[in-house]
């Protein structure tokens, strides 16, 4: 769940318009009042938008794959985000994060005429996290969804921005894990995207099958109806390609988590920001939840999780069935301050983490400033030493 | 003070009228040069200005051929070839509340990388209650969402929020002022309204294409220029945005560079006109000088004299003229702003920019020639024996003894002239150079045919008049010292008001001439800044009565060498003879033309290019470039550097745009215009709005153009004659009041004041006489050196030579009537002053 992202991304544009008119950030340059998300006002500001005329997430749905890669046109915001950790074969530790998020900014179909016209408008996070030299690379893109300039689509399945990319894999892997799946059903895909420093290709190849979060797929984010998005993840896609920085390509290898998510709904203004946890575990489980945070510290009750089993088996899992406890923080060096380690305990499975983040400045300062980072894991299961690895989102922490 | 000094304040101070008018010449030639440079500069400043601002940070731009380019490249560029630092641009023109403005069609997400003016919105909820959000997003989604400057909004009496209608291409739009451009750090062109690019394209019905694609090359960065070239499909270029816009601003060099001409005409004539004054000044004061020398003041000091006075005149001259200029160059620029938006490209200028560059011009020139104008008097002065200079015989007898040499010297220059013509080919600046010597080494022979002909004119004026003509006439020639100078000035000033006159006259009745040709059909149809229908075009060839009709479209071709202008037609049988064929068999012409793919070139083009019948050239199709055989020159007074035509059928081949930009109608024999243009008012109502011209209305509005364009230089050359009447005034006055002595012992001798003032009048009568008559010859010459070098160097036209003989006759007649004027205040002093006081002055 990435609600809180998407209403941070969409406040963002506001942000941008108001503050800085209609000009775009792609470097982290600006003044830091830029990004912020002030959460109230904000809230404010968004529960005024206009959802009429835009599909809302009210009752559960079927899911088809690979139909549901694609957009959802009739909602008004929509992601792809793709994380994951890799390892070079020299042993170096990396993590990246591609997102491709879709806004529409106005509901219904165009006039005939321009190929110009467009109410789609993509946007892209690119991170690079290069854990043995402590350094961590962003960059960000925007266009139309016009002309091809950027779009998503479902069969062949591609979503991107100029050239920065995930699409079907024009040369199929065969030797693809097949989890009582047909063949052709696994996701089998090509990421691609670059900046002037650093350039990442990967081959992604789905371990297990698309899971549906919150009930069959529909994520509650607050009271009240249509207050929701759908949302599915795979939480496993073994993930093998070159990342080059600067001048030393690294042929690297590691496992990716994709989050699927699209919504029209607005959130509640009692809300301040959110963490996001995505993990992967060395027994083939994986654990996706999401904290919501109040305004006043609160939990809100609307937070909730999904644990994944080795074989794909999908539980979901409410803010009781879970407890989370922050047990180191890091101050940014543009100011404010994030959570840095956690504990998550899960009693019914048995289950109590730590969790590390690969290094502690993985803040991202893009139209919206959030961190988004590589971590750790350590643990034990039954009893059971266990480790780790995954991604975290912080968001709301920064005014 | 220095007593030499303060002898030389002194006396100036004494003469205030030979001061205030030597001031006033600097003055006024300094003026006129500063404002000339300042209108021509401002205007070519605004214009770059304004496109480096639209260009922004871009360094190349992708251009295609009168399609545009087409915008998938755009797609394939950014998502094949991954290159970022590129924006697609359509550009238009529209309409608003009886303004023309440039609309900037753009894609916001790419702007960033090259402009900021784009984007720097105020927010204009304050006003319109639109949120941040819907800014955005209505920018984008809404038809019609336009952003513009504040300039630009009061111009067009808008508000953020308003609703307005827009004119493109004669088809009318909804359209809404979402926000106002904030510039910010950077200048927010005027007169422009930023619009999304499906916006531009909508109002331009041209989708699928682009103007341009901006691109940003990092300096020196060869692989990724070679990464953009190796994309492009034919016909589609990479070129230079700086060299774009240079090559763009210098279509109206030749222009400019006339202009400028024009105003150095005014300051040579001035240049005379300080001699004049300071050359009087020394004469005055050869008595003083005689003494002081006889009291063992150096010849150096002497000349040194002379030369500071000259020196603190310049000065001041020059810089009152700076003053002086700037408030000139403020109303020229207004004339010359339109003259370029007439016959080049759109220029939006508005108040002059003062650049230190051409005060600094100004100062120089002014006090550059009046040192050069100081420094023969002076010579003169520091030349002068003791004894000798208290003598003004001495003077006279050798003056007339220099002016053969002064003659022979003229001849020399006026011989290097004509040589430099002949050697310089088509070198403008070489040209200029030439007219300014032909005019230096004419003036210098002036003198000598003044006294040739005064002396011949003695006897005969002795005869007719009696005494005091005799002593009129022979007074010309006796005191070319003083009067020499000032018949000169007079002759030249005269002389360009002959040469410019004939030239405009010439140029004027060629044009008329060709206009009256050219334009063969009964009604012309188009459309502001757009290009008709296609249905339409087929419905108004429909309507009965119209016999035939021709079709013309205007395209410019560009590539890194420059823009050339095509002009292609559809003829109708009537339309061949319009075409006036000057170096070829015409039918044979016509069936290379329609058949064989050749093309003709206009006159300036040959000129500009050497081009020559059967030679090929190259233009820049659809295909890339290739080759067309030239059939022939024609006549053509086209503004530009010269154009090609093509027929349709061979433009339909090598390029992928079936537009018109207009139409020519023939109509069938007894049928009414008027009657016509209604029916035609009625077909295009609702559909497209379309101007419809008479030939004669065409020809009527392009010669209004033409005049306009000269207006320019009839200010200019009516300031070169002031410059020059100032300066017989001076010299006349000043001679009367050296002649004080002389004219009280006639008086003395019984010449009563009647005769007095008439024979003083007479000779300054005589003098414009001469003036007007050397004149004659001198302003044949320049008229013929405008005609043949300068216009032909300039803009490669070729014109018949019209003089009229009214223009001569007038010009003799203003010179004598310019100088009987001048000659007025100094008859009337001599007529009434008194003998005894004027002899009692030793």
């Amino acid at each position: 769940m990435k609600n809180k992202l998407l209403f941070i991304v969409i406040i963002g544009v506001i942000i941008l318009v108001i503050a800085r008119s209609l000009e775009f950030s792609l470097a982290p340059s600006t003044a830091p009042e830029e990004h912020n998300s002030n959460g109230s006002r904000l809230f404010q500001l968004l529960s005024g938008g206009h959802v009429e005329g835009y599909s809302q997430a009210i009752e559960a749905r079927s899911f088809q794959f690979p139909e549901d890669h694609g957009p959802h046109q009739g909602f008004r915001n929509e992601w792809w985000y793709l994380t994951g950790n890799l390892d070079s074969e020299q042993g170096r530790r990396f993590g990246f994060e591609l997102t491709f998020f879709r806004f529409a900014l106005k509901p219904g179909r165009l006039q005939p005429g321009s190929n110009w016209q467009s109410n789609q408008v993509y946007i892209a996070h690119f991170a690079v996290t290069d854990a043995t030299k402590e350094q961590f690379h962003v960059a960000q893109r925007f266009s139309r969804g016009a002309l091809d300039l950027a779009g998503a689509q479902a069969i062949p399945f591609r979503v991107w921005i100029d050239d920065w990319s995930i699409r079907d894999n024009p040369t199929p892997d065969k030797g693809k894990q097949n989890e009582g799946r047909a063949v052709a059903e696994i996701e089998d895909w090509v990421l691609t995207a670059s900046t002037d420093e650093l350039s990442l290709h990967l081959n992604l190849v789905a371990d297990k099958p698309p899971v549906l979060n919150g009930t069959s797929g529909l994520s509650q984010k607050a009271a009240g109806q249509g207050n929701a998005s759908y949302y599915y993840s795979i939480s496993r896609l073994s993930s093998q390609g070159r990342l080059q920085i600067g001048e030393h390509t690294h042929t690297v290898s590691g496992i990716s988590w994709l989050d699927r998510e699209w919504s029209s709904n607005t959130l509640a203004g009692d809300q301040q920001g959110w963490d996001w946890f995505a993990l992967q575990l060395s027994d083939g489980s994986d654990l996706m939840f999401y904290n919501i945070r109040k305004i006043d510290g609160s939990q809100d009750e609307y937070s909730a999780g999904t644990w994944i089993s080795k074989d794909g088996e999908a539980r979901h899992l409410s803010r009781d069935d879970l407890t989370l406890t922050v047990s180191g923080e890091w101050e940014s060096t543009e100011g404010g301050a994030y959570p840095a380690r956690w504990e998550i305990t899960v009693p019914e499975q048995d289950l109590s983490l730590i969790i590390t983040p690969l290094i502690d400045d993985q803040e991202l300062f893009t139209t919206v400033r959030y961190w988004e980072g590589a971590v750790y894991v350590t643990g034990y299961k039954n009893h059971t030493a266990i480790e780790g690895r995954g991604y975290v989102e912080l968001t709301g922490y920064v005014q | 003070m220095p007593v030499l000094y303060r002898a030389s304040l002194g006396f100036l101070l004494r003469h205030p009228w030979q001061l205030a008018l030597a001031l006033l010449g600097i003055c006024i030639g300094v003026a006129v040069i500063v404002a000339v440079d300042l209108a021509t500069e401002s205007s070519r400043k605004a214009f770059l200005l304004s496109r480096d601002t639209v260009t922004g940070a871009a360094t190349h731009q992708i251009i295609g051929g009168p399609n545009g380019v087409g915008e998938e490249l755009y797609t394939r560029l950014r998502v094949e070839a991954g290159i970022r630092s590129i924006a697609p641009i359509v550009e238009a023109y529209a309409e608003v509340n009886d303004s023309t403005i440039q609309v900037l069609g753009v894609d916001l997400f790419a702007e960033r990388q090259l402009r900021s003016f784009t984007f720097d919105v105020k927010s204009a909820s304050a006003v319109t209650g639109i949120t941040g959000e819907s800014l955005f997003s209505s920018f984008m989604t809404e038809p019609g969402a336009v952003l513009m400057s504040q300039r630009t909004a009061d111009t067009l009496g808008l508000q953020s929020g308003d609703a307005f209608d827009v004119t493109v291409g004669g088809k009318s739009f909804k359209a809404k002022l979402l926000g106002i451009l904030d510039g910010g750090k950077s200048a927010t062109p005027d007169r422009l309204m930023v619009v999304d690019i499906a916006v531009a394209q909508t109002w331009l019905s041209q989708f699928g294409s682009l103007s341009r694609i901006d691109v940003q090359i990092p300096d020196g960065d060869s692989q990724q220029q070679h990464k953009v070239e190796s994309m492009l499909p034919p016909g589609t270029q990479l070129l230079n945005a700086a060299g774009r816009t240079r090559s763009l601003s210098e279509m109206s060099s030749a222009f400019m560079t006339n202009l400028t001409a024009m105003s150095l005409l005014a300051l040579l004539i001035g240049l005379f006109l300080i001699y004049n004054s300071v050359a009087f000044a020394v004469l005055q004061r050869r008595g003083l000088i005689g003494v002081l020398r006889a009291l063992g003041v150096t010849r150096g000091q002497v000349f040194s004299l002379i030369l500071s006075e000259g020196a603190v005149l310049g000065l001041v001259g020059a810089v009152t003229g700076v003053v002086a200029g700037i408030w000139l160059g403020e109303q020229l620029l207004v004339l010359v702003a339109r003259s370029i938006n007439d016959l080049y490209f759109r220029v939006n200028v508005t108040e002059v920019t003062v650049s230190s560059f051409s005060i600094a011009k100004g100062l120089f020139a002014g006090l550059g020639a009046t040192l050069l104008a100081a420094a023969v008097p002076a010579m003169e002065a520091a030349s002068y024996q003791p004894r000798l200079a208290l003598t003004r015989s001495v003077l006279e007898h050798r003056t007339s003894r220099v002016l053969p040499l002064i003659a022979i010297a003229g001849l020399g220059i006026g011989l290097l002239a004509l040589l430099l013509l002949h050697w310089s080919g088509s070198n403008l600046f070489a040209g200029l150079v030439a007219v300014f010597a032909l005019i230096l080494g004419f003036a210098l022979c002036i003198p000598l045919a003044v006294k040739a002909i005064t002396s011949v004119m003695e006897p005969v004026a002795a005869k007719v008049a009696g005494l005091p003509a005799r002593l009129a006439v022979s007074g010309i020639g006796a005191n070319l010292s003083r009067t020499g100078v000032a018949i000169v000035a007079l002759a030249v000033a005269v002389s360009a008001t002959i040469g410019v006159s004939v030239m405009v006259d010439s140029f004027r009745g060629s044009v008329s001439a060709w206009l009256e040709k050219t334009l063969q059909s009964d009604v012309y149809v188009g459309t502001p800044y757009g290009t008709l229908d296609r249905g339409l075009i087929e419905d108004l060839v429909k309507i009965p009565g119209v016999e035939a009709y021709s079709t013309s479209r205007r395209v410019w071709l560009e590539d890194a060498s420059g823009r050339t202008r095509l002009i292609v037609l559809q003829m109708a049988p009537g339309s061949y003879a319009g075409v006036e064929i000057l170096d070829a068999d015409p039918e044979l012409v016509w069936r290379q033309f329609a058949e064989e793919g050749a093309v003709l070139v206009s006159e300036p083009y040959a000129y500009r290019n050497a081009v020559e019948p059967g030679d090929t050239i190259k233009l820049m199709t659809g295909f890339g470039e290739q080759g067309f055989t030239v059939a022939a020159t024609w006549q053509s007074y086209d503004a530009n550097a010269g154009a090609v035509l093509m027929s349709r059928s061979t433009y339909d081949r090598f390029w992928n745009d079936s537009k018109v930009d207009s139409i020519g109608l023939y109509l069938s024999p007894g049928e009414n215009i008027d009657e016509l243009m209604e029916q035609m008012t009625a077909i295009s109502a609702g559909r497209q709005h379309i101007i419809m011209r008479s030939n004669r209305e065409i020809r009527d509005r392009s010669l209004q153009v033409f005049d306009r364009t000269f207006v320019i230089t009839d200010v200019l050359y009516w300031l070169a004659t002031g410059v020059a009447l100032i300066g017989i005034l001076g010299a006349m006055l000043a001679l009367q009041l050296e002649q004080a002595r002389e004219l009280a012992v006639l008086r003395a001798l019984g010449m009563t004041p009647a005769q007095m003032g008439g024979m003083v009048t007479l000779q300054t009568a005589g003098s414009g006489l001469l003036s007007g008559l050397a004149a004659v010859p001198l302003g044949l010459v320049m008229a013929w050196v405008l005609i043949d070098v300068i216009n032909r160097r300039a803009f490669g036209w070729q014109m018949d030579f019209l003089v009229s003989p009214g223009v001569l006759l007038a010009a003799v007649l203003f010179s004598v009537i310019a100088a009987m004027l001048a000659g007025i205040y100094p008859a009337y002093r001599s007529a009434s002053s008194q003998p005894a006081l004027a002899m009692r002055e030793e």
